[in-house]
């Protein structure tokens, strides 16, 4: 199943201009649960999508929003010449077809 | 009496009253909703905060001293959380002036201040934050190995330090506590931790820092972190052991839901709120409904950090800069897209600058439909039908930045390929002239925790009485 079918939300954001933060949130404990074991979901797969080194990628579960958090360090800092979203609102796009 | 004077002698005959905080906007400048904030009033509320900043905005406001948010809808807000505040005597603060909160961005939301206190007639006493760093103290941190990074910017230098347009630090609540000592009615502080609006009053009445802190970092975002999110005015009322949240439009819950992963939001960790001071654990946190529309928080513990620091923010100058904008829907165009504007970017830097001279420009494209946005590393399966190319330029002038921008639009509109079909012009315009100055460019420079011993040095309180 794709992420993009499971989760209520996927999204991406700056966490201050040397950041991006992705929220997966799910609707249920079975889903949540489903992602946090997701190989797909590890850091490994996740530093392959955004080109950066796996052991900056900082993946967080916060079962209390039935959610998880995946930080990891922009290229360069928001809003350089050339950069392609400023705000980070929508880094989250390949994240939508892994499968979980 | 001030109204933070009346509030102190309030809480100094009964501390264990609760406390009632107004959050009415996380970015003022943009529009508070009237209705909720008239709601909020009538709570009687013992103090009214309002962020007005952020680095999301990117580093040109910090930069060049300007809003981001429009003059005239900045003015309006303002004006009606000064005429509401002064009308009931509750203590306004608010943090991050003018979007950046450097010395530019203060004194325009001061003078906007004295402005509207003067059309209204209002006479109070105000305290204002100043944050832009001293030069030579962070020069001084950086040669003592006291500045460090956080992520993909290099190790300041002096050099850099001093390049800064403009260089400012988050104060604390320790600044906004030293401006709660001078007993105003308004607080006006320069770049902020949007916590220290609200954590102020209730640390120095006594209230918990952990849930205080905690409750700051829901209420600055205002009612976002409801269900529906929105940008309404929202409640909390703060006891010892906790507080409780409620959007002040009807139409909006905080359930515990909403806003347990409000914590989320925008922070790398949702488990602490990190501060200048220390950081408040918040993954021990409790939330519960009291009912349909409101939520208590309990829970949080605060850390005192071992080694005080101040987050610095700084944005040099690169140039000014200009954009084309264009799009196309010839198949044959669009299939060799990213081959064409490189061969442009070598005619055009040949034309304006002669051949083999390095160009004293910077002009990159993207190409929306393809991978402006994210850098996908397959093109898609299907081509595109259209796709929109942005042509970006900063040069040393603003003349120089439109002159590359208009050489690149016409030899882009003419330039040849095997192939071509539509040889009288590669590319649509929507209007014209395609090509527009879009004022200077700048780039964050410093983004780097300073440690300090003292926080105070830093961030000076001065007071005036207005009207």
């Amino acid at each position: 199943m794709r992420l993009m079918d499971m989760a209520r939300v996927v999204r991406s954001k700056n966490a201050g201009p040397l950041h991006l933060t992705f929220d997966i949130m799910l609707e249920t404990k079975v889903d949540y649960e489903r992602c946090l074991a997701a190989p797909s979901l590890r850091a490994e797969p996740i530093a392959n999508i955004y080109s950066v080194s796996a052991n900056a990628v900082v993946i967080t579960p916060y079962p209390t929003a039935l959610a998880i958090k995946i930080t990891l360090p922009r290229h360069e800092a928001a809003g350089v010449p050339g950069d392609r979203d400023v705000y980070g609102a929508q880094q989250h796009a390949p994240l939508l077809e892994i499968e979980v | 009496m001030s109204a933070v004077a009346r509030l102190r002698a309030r809480f100094a005959a009964n501390p264990d009253q609760p406390l009632k905080l107004i959050g009415a906007t996380g970015q003022l400048g943009y529009g508070v909703p009237k209705p909720a904030f008239t709601t909020a009033l009538a709570r009687k509320p013992d103090m009214i905060g309002a962020d007005m900043g952020s680095t999301d905005i990117g580093p040109t406001f910090l930069g060049s001293g300007q809003m981001a948010t429009a003059g005239e809808q900045t003015r309006r807000d303002l004006e009606k959380l000064l005429v509401g505040a002064r009308t009931h005597d509750i203590p306004l603060i608010i943090g991050s002036a003018g979007s950046s909160g450097a010395a530019a961005h203060l004194d325009a939301t001061l003078a906007m201040i004295r402005d509207i206190a003067a059309e209204h007639g209002l006479s109070f006493k105000l305290a204002v934050i100043r944050s832009d760093m001293d030069r030579d103290s962070v020069s001084a941190a950086v040669d003592a190995g006291r500045v460090r990074g956080m992520g993909v910017l290099p190790d300041l230098t002096v050099e850099e330090v001093h390049a800064s347009s403009n260089l400012v630090g988050q104060a604390g609540t320790e600044a906004f506590i030293r401006a709660l000592e001078t007993e105003p009615d308004v607080i006006i502080a320069g770049r902020a931790c949007d916590t220290g609006i609200y954590a102020c009053i209730p640390e120095w009445l006594g209230f918990p820092t952990g849930l205080t802190v905690h409750m700051a970092k829901i209420v600055e975002c205002a009612s976002l972190c409801c269900l529906p999110g929105g940008r309404d005015p929202i409640l909390a009322v703060l006891d010892k052991q906790g507080f409780v949240l409620e959007s002040m439009n009807p139409a909006r819950a905080a359930t515990p839901m909403s806003v347990a992963a409000h914590s989320l939001y925008e922070q790398a960790d949702p488990h602490r709120i990190t501060e200048p001071e220390g950081a408040a654990l918040v993954d021990i946190a409790t939330y519960s409904a009291v009912d349909d529309r409101r939520t208590r928080v309990e829970g949080a513990r605060w850390e005192p950090a071992e080694q005080l620091t101040i987050k610095l923010e700084g944005a040099r100058y690169l140039g000014e800069r200009a954009v084309l904008l264009a799009g196309s829907a010839d198949p044959r165009f669009i299939q060799n897209v990213k081959t064409l504007l490189e061969e442009v970017k070598g005619v055009v830097q040949d034309l304006v600058c002669g051949t083999g001279v390095e160009p004293d420009y910077d002009l990159t494209f993207r190409t929306y439909g393809l991978d402006a946005v994210f850098p996908w590393p397959e093109p898609p399966v299907t081509p595109p039908r259209e796709i929109f190319i942005l042509g970006e330029v900063i040069a040393p002038t603003t003349d120089r930045a439109l002159a590359v921008t208009k050489s690149t639009k016409q030899y882009l509109l003419h330039h040849g390929f095997p192939g071509r079909l539509s040889t009288s012009g590669n590319i649509a315009f929507p209007f014209t002239p395609p090509e527009l100055a879009a004022g200077p460019a700048y780039r964050f420079n410093a983004y780097h925790l300073m440690e300090v011993d003292d926080l105070a040095a830093h961030f000076p309180v001065t007071t005036e009485q207005v009207g």
